[in-house]
């Protein structure tokens, strides 16, 4: 009862932030100064007559009072209709839905090891609290934490493309390849971009690894487990990391928000063929629909990884798997 | 004679994350003027929630809680701030209950401050001197300065201050060393004889409360299982909740 | 040890956060020259003229670095400012007042901060239009919600402190609590949250100044790498000139604040060695130290003149104390008599600021302190058990019952699998629980239940000698006296030798062979229970005795 209840509340939450998300995108031209047309055409619309402009704003229906508007909106978004893009002529959807594999294999792979090389440097770094080795990984954390990403990624193309040529640095496959060659071209060009991500979401994973595995260390079971005369491995992984990492994986949201910021500069160093790229090609050309479109879909992926994370909790923590639920604990960041 | 406190049918229920939980289930209890009534239990039986429902710091959802005959419910907020200027809730925890950056005098001058009563100085050196503190050697020290049982004292000096006519404490004595309990019980009692306050006493201790209390409330499972006059509970429990409490108080306490 | 740390780390970031300001306050009179000039050549290498070159149309990158500050400080720190009293306003006000302001408030945190940061900010940002106010709207508006929640969060923990109940039960309205008590509780917390504030708005403003959403006419270090990227310096030598710069001048600032914010948080959150800083008092007692000639015999404890210290305080003094097999010796004492130091010491699980400064504890005839942390591994749970306090939280909330009694059985032992199985159901038997209980995990037991489960992983290794701190702590009454029954009832059935640390001398008086009872560190008698409560000889022990309430039951009542 009180499950499904909560359930429910989870599933509230997740579509008022996508219909929030989504009014927020429908508004934004009209908060914006000026006419919605002029940011549909750009710096175009010099070029149009007036009553060009009325055709115009009829043909995209902005005649039409604020609530139809909304209206028409969202019956457009439900049949997939997103706008055209300006500066592609095509559907946005369909702009869209080419980019959208590179973006997700870079997050995917850049989450996976941030996830892991975070919690586990925060778990090194915590058990022995104040020593010279935690010291050095905090202060090494927080000054890589600091550099911003787009930096660090124009960095590793200067040491490791242009002086040392170790790797491509720009682009996401090879122009003329195919079969084995074709994947090592991405593999290759996966690299330096992946990396820079890495590096530049490393911080707040860490720091929240860090905290969690403190409190835990602090804890009673922590002090049996130890009277039990078992290796200090098997209680730092077997009991101190398997609980520090319960409210690690709940503040995954933070990460993964910080991964998809960190994807859009990063993309648009190394001039790879994601979402956003694609963002910073939209706001130079001023293409509005693909801007719009892309936020939602960005949008619609965070909370994904979100209700991903959420589903998949109770695998983690029995005590919200039998019984009434436990709120999870959050550590200050 | 109109009692002091009086609960008729008093229930409160939790809600969490869990659902709703049952806290208290019609609960009936007076306190006389001047008398010490010991509210006992288990963990969990729901004896703190009586507390603090009596104070306000929980909303009852049915039941009505009546100070000199007056129920609460059917005052203006201002005579009910006025009304609960007569009783005081003495917390478990010394450690926690007083503010941790405010002097004494600032401390119990608080409840003062709160009702906007004169005479501070005099009335904040009365009430220290009630629960023994020199005034002239407490009233600029913090409370990180005083040990366990001399925090306790300041509590009740607290309480004191706005003269009530009851004093709800809860486990005053949980925290403090086992020396120390039977010091604070001998103050409570003494302001009970000198002053008239009447004490609803809240303890998991059936000695301390035999110790003290002229009658016992025990509670279980937000329930009142049985109420009497302290002897003639202890002697001859009625219900078989209250004679597995005193097994155990006698099991734990050594007495044959 | 941590207290120098933080303030190290907090030194290191204020110095260089003032130097920071004063260059960008300084600018106009530190930076070379004009920075709208066109002074040199576009894209000319450093010289003596230009130390760091210039750039596409021939501005010195050097003054184009020093006023970059200006914007970058700027936009930070105000964007920061009004996300921080925006957040804290709204956070405190949602946090007192609870109910449905606070949910709604708090769906609308949720929403901002479910949303991409970047991406929103570029959305909001391109249909804004460029300039520096609204890049300061843009941050703002979106980094205020982690403040309001994590100040929420602090008034929703304040709230619940005793100190503030108790002025609610006092009759305190919200507007002598909330000004007077809440917000001076929560205030030292809003520097620290303005202070990440501030580094988030500093990077946030440098990323999208680099996607060429920065105001053009007020360069920041963003803006300056937005123009490498766009000219491709970092493809050519002027990386190192060009790109660098900018680049150190960002992570320096961000991370000054970010060594601030860490300063702060550490100093909320003392390290173990910080807080068992607890002295006891010096009462000189020692002429009269009793205690009992160190015997070589084969008792499972000798404490022998154990001194330990915490830095200069010292927390046990020439103790002296042996458990003979068979035999439940009840230590008694006032809490920082040392008593828990002394449990600690003997199983070797002293925190790391306690020292042994004198004096041995012997288990099963090996000196402890001389042991290297494998021996002692091999020792504890083997040897010696040890049931910890707080036996509410004392098990591992993500592991079955099973699996860590299991797992006290193997650690010294290889077993097969089914006589795994079969000694677990065994020890919960032997605790009283079925044996069915070992595939539940512990919150689905009640607080007596776990502390069996405890009981019995001390036992799994079948230890001579049990240490148990305080085993009744958070239990239930009905449940305090099964449980000594239970450790009364082992230690005759299996000759274990009970040390029960305790600081409530009735609950361990009827167990106890004999009691010894600590005060300040040292121990000031011993002797057998029922003399020890009949005739104590020291007048500390006469107290406790007699201070303690004692339940008097008219006959009717026994049984």
């Amino acid at each position: 009862m009180s499950r499904l209840r909560r359930a429910l509340g989870r599933a509230g939450q997740y579509v008022l932030v996508l219909v929030a998300a989504t009014t927020l995108n429908f508004l934004l031209p009209h908060l914006a100064p000026g006419d919605p047309v002029t940011y549909r055409y750009g710096g175009q619309t010099a070029a149009l007559t007036p009553e060009q402009l009325d055709e115009v704003r009829a043909s995209y229906g902005l005649d039409a009072g604020l609530p139809e508007q909304y209206w028409s909106f969202w019956a457009g978004l439900v049949r997939g209709d997103l706008g055209v893009s300006i500066g592609y002529s095509r559907p946005v959807l369909a702009v869209l839905a080419e980019r959208l594999p590179w973006t997700l294999a870079l997050v995917g792979v850049a989450t996976l090891l941030a996830f892991g090389l975070g919690t586990l440097l925060g778990a090194v770094a915590a058990w022995r609290r104040g020593s010279r080795r935690d010291v050095g990984i905090v202060t090494g954390v927080l000054a890589l934490d600091a550099m911003p990403g787009f930096w660090v990624g124009m960095l590793l193309i200067s040491v490791f493309s242009v002086e040392l040529g170790w790797f491509p640095s720009y682009g996401a496959a090879a122009i003329t390849a195919d079969g084995a060659a074709e994947w090592v071209g991405v593999a290759q060009r996966m690299v330096l971009p992946v990396a820079t991500l890495t590096l530049a979401s490393l911080g707040s994973i860490f720091l929240l690894a860090r905290a969690s595995m403190t409190s835990v260390l602090d804890e009673a079971f922590i002090r049996l487990a130890r009277s039990k005369g078992i290796s200090e491995r098997r209680l730092a992984v077997r009991h101190a990391l398997r609980n520090a990492l319960l409210p690690v994986y709940t503040n995954l949201t933070l990460a993964v928000g910080t991964l998809v910021s960190g994807a859009v500069v990063v993309e648009t160093v190394f001039a790879y063929p994601g979402i956003g790229r694609m963002i910073y090609e939209a706001v130079i050309a001023r293409d509005y629909p693909l801007l719009q479109g892309a936020f939602l879909l960005v949008t619609v992926g965070v909370l994904a990884a979100n209700l991903l994370a959420d589903l998949t909790y109770p695998l983690l923590d029995p005590r919200v798997r039998r019984s009434e639920a436990v709120e999870a604990r959050e550590p200050a960041r | 004679m109109t009692p002091v406190l009086a609960l008729r049918g008093l229930s409160v229920t939790f809600r969490g994350a869990g659902g709703r939980v049952p806290a208290l289930v019609d609960v009936d209890l007076e306190v006389a003027a001047g008398e010490m009534v010991g509210l006992v239990g288990g963990s969990g039986a729901g004896k703190s929630t009586v507390a603090r429902a009596i104070a306000g710091l929980e909303r009852p959802d049915s039941g009505t809680i009546a100070l000199d005959g007056a129920d609460l419910a059917t005052l203006s907020r201002r005579q009910q701030r006025d009304r609960r200027r007569q009783l005081h809730l003495v917390f478990q925890d010394p450690y926690t209950a007083l503010p941790p950056a405010m002097r004494v005098r600032r401390i119990v001058a608080e409840p003062l401050v709160i009702h906007g009563l004169a005479e501070r100085d005099r009335r904040v050196h009365d009430a220290l001197a009630a629960v023994h503190l020199p005034p002239e050697r407490y009233l600029s020290r913090y409370p990180h300065q005083l040990s366990g049982g001399e925090r306790q004292r300041v509590a009740f000096a607290r309480a004191l201050v706005t003269e009530p006519r009851l004093v709800l404490a809860d486990e005053p004595t949980q925290m403090l060393d086992a020396s120390l309990r039977a010091e604070l019980v001998d103050l409570m009692e003494e302001l009970r004889s000198g002053r008239g306050v009447a004490v609803l006493h809240i303890t998991h201790d059936l000695a301390l409360a035999q110790r003290s209390c002229d009658r016992l409330v025990v509670l279980r499972g937000g329930r009142v299982v049985e109420q009497g006059p302290t002897h003639a509970v202890l002697a001859r429990p009625a219900h078989p909740y209250t004679r597995a409490l005193i097994d155990a108080a006698r099991r734990l306490h050594h007495t044959a | 040890m941590t207290g120098t740390r933080s303030r190290r780390f907090a030194t290191a970031g204020g110095v260089t956060l003032v130097l920071l300001i004063t260059v960008a306050l300084a600018a106009p009179l530190l930076a070379p020259y004009d920075p709208s000039a066109r002074v040199g050549t576009p894209f000319a290498s450093p010289s003596g003229a230009h130390p760091l070159g210039t750039n596409d149309i021939g501005q010195d990158l050097l003054t184009t670095l020093i006023f970059g500050a200006r914007i970058s400080l700027l936009v930070g720190i105000v964007a920061a400012l009004a996300a921080t009293l925006v957040g804290t306003s709204i956070g405190v006000v949602a946090g007192y007042a609870r109910g449905w302001v606070d949910a709604a408030v708090m769906r609308l945190v949720d929403v901002v901060l479910a949303l991409p940061v970047l991406p929103l900010t570029i959305v909001i940002g391109v249909f804004l239009g460029p300039g520096l106010s609204t890049q300061i709207l843009v941050i703002a508006s979106v980094i205020w919600a982690g403040t309001a929640r994590e100040l929420r969060a602090q008034v929703l923990s304040v709230r619940e402190h005793d100190h503030i109940q108790a002025l609610w039960a006092m009759g305190g309205r919200a507007g002598h609590v909330l000004p007077r008590h809440v917000l001076p509780a929560v205030a030292p917390l809003v520097v620290p949250q303005f202070v990440l504030a501030t580094k988030t708005a500093i990077l946030l403003e440098a990323s999208l100044a680099f996607l060429g959403l920065g105001d053009i006419t007020a360069k920041s270090w963003g803006t300056m790498l937005s123009l490498a990227q766009a000219r491709s310096a970092f493809l050519t030598d002027a990386w190192l000139w060009w790109v660098v710069p900018p680049g150190v001048a960002i992570a320096v600032t961000v991370l000054s604040f970010a060594l601030l914010a860490y300063a702060f948080e550490e100093r909320a959150r003392p390290s173990l060695a910080d807080r068992f800083g607890g002295s006891p008092g010096t009462a000189d007692l020692r002429s009269a130290v009793p205690g009992e000639p160190p015997t070589s015999g084969g008792d499972p404890l000798v404490i022998d003149e154990l001194t330990v210290a915490y830095r200069d305080a010292v927390a046990v003094d020439r103790m002296r104390l042996r458990v003979a097999p068979a035999e439940l010796v009840a230590l008694v004492g006032q809490s920082g008599s040392g008593k828990s130091t002394v449990a600690a010491a003997s199983t070797g699980l002293l925190p790391a600021a306690a020292r042994i400064t004198g004096g041995r504890v012997l288990v099963c005839g090996q000196d402890v302190a001389a042991l290297g942390p494998e021996q002692l591994r091999s020792l504890r749970g083997d040897r010696v058990g040890l049931i910890p306090q707080e036996a509410m939280s004392a098990l591992d909330p993500v592991r079955t019952i099973g699996d860590q009694i299991a797992e006290a059985v193997t650690a010294h032992r290889r077993m097969g699998r089914a006589a795994v199985r079969a000694r677990v159901g065994e020890l919960l038997s032997v605790v009283s629980l079925h044996p069915d209980r070992a595939r539940d995990y512990p919150h689905q037991l009640s607080g007596g239940m776990r502390q069996r489960v405890v009981i019995a992983i001390a036992l799994a290794a079948g230890p001579e000698l049990l240490i148990a701190d305080e085993p009744t702590s958070g239990l239930d009454v009905l449940v305090q006296a099964e449980v000594l029954d239970l450790l009364d009832g082992l230690r005759r059935r299996l000759r274990l030798a009970i040390l029960v640390v305790s600081h409530d001398l009735p609950v361990v008086e009827r167990i106890a062979d004999r009691i010894a009872v600590m005060h300040a560190g040292q121990l000031v008698e011993i002797g057998p229970a029922g003399r020890i409560r009949a005739e104590p000889d020291h007048p500390y022990t006469r107290r406790l005795v007699e201070a303690t309430p004692r339940l008097r039951l008219p006959e009717a009542a026994s049984r």
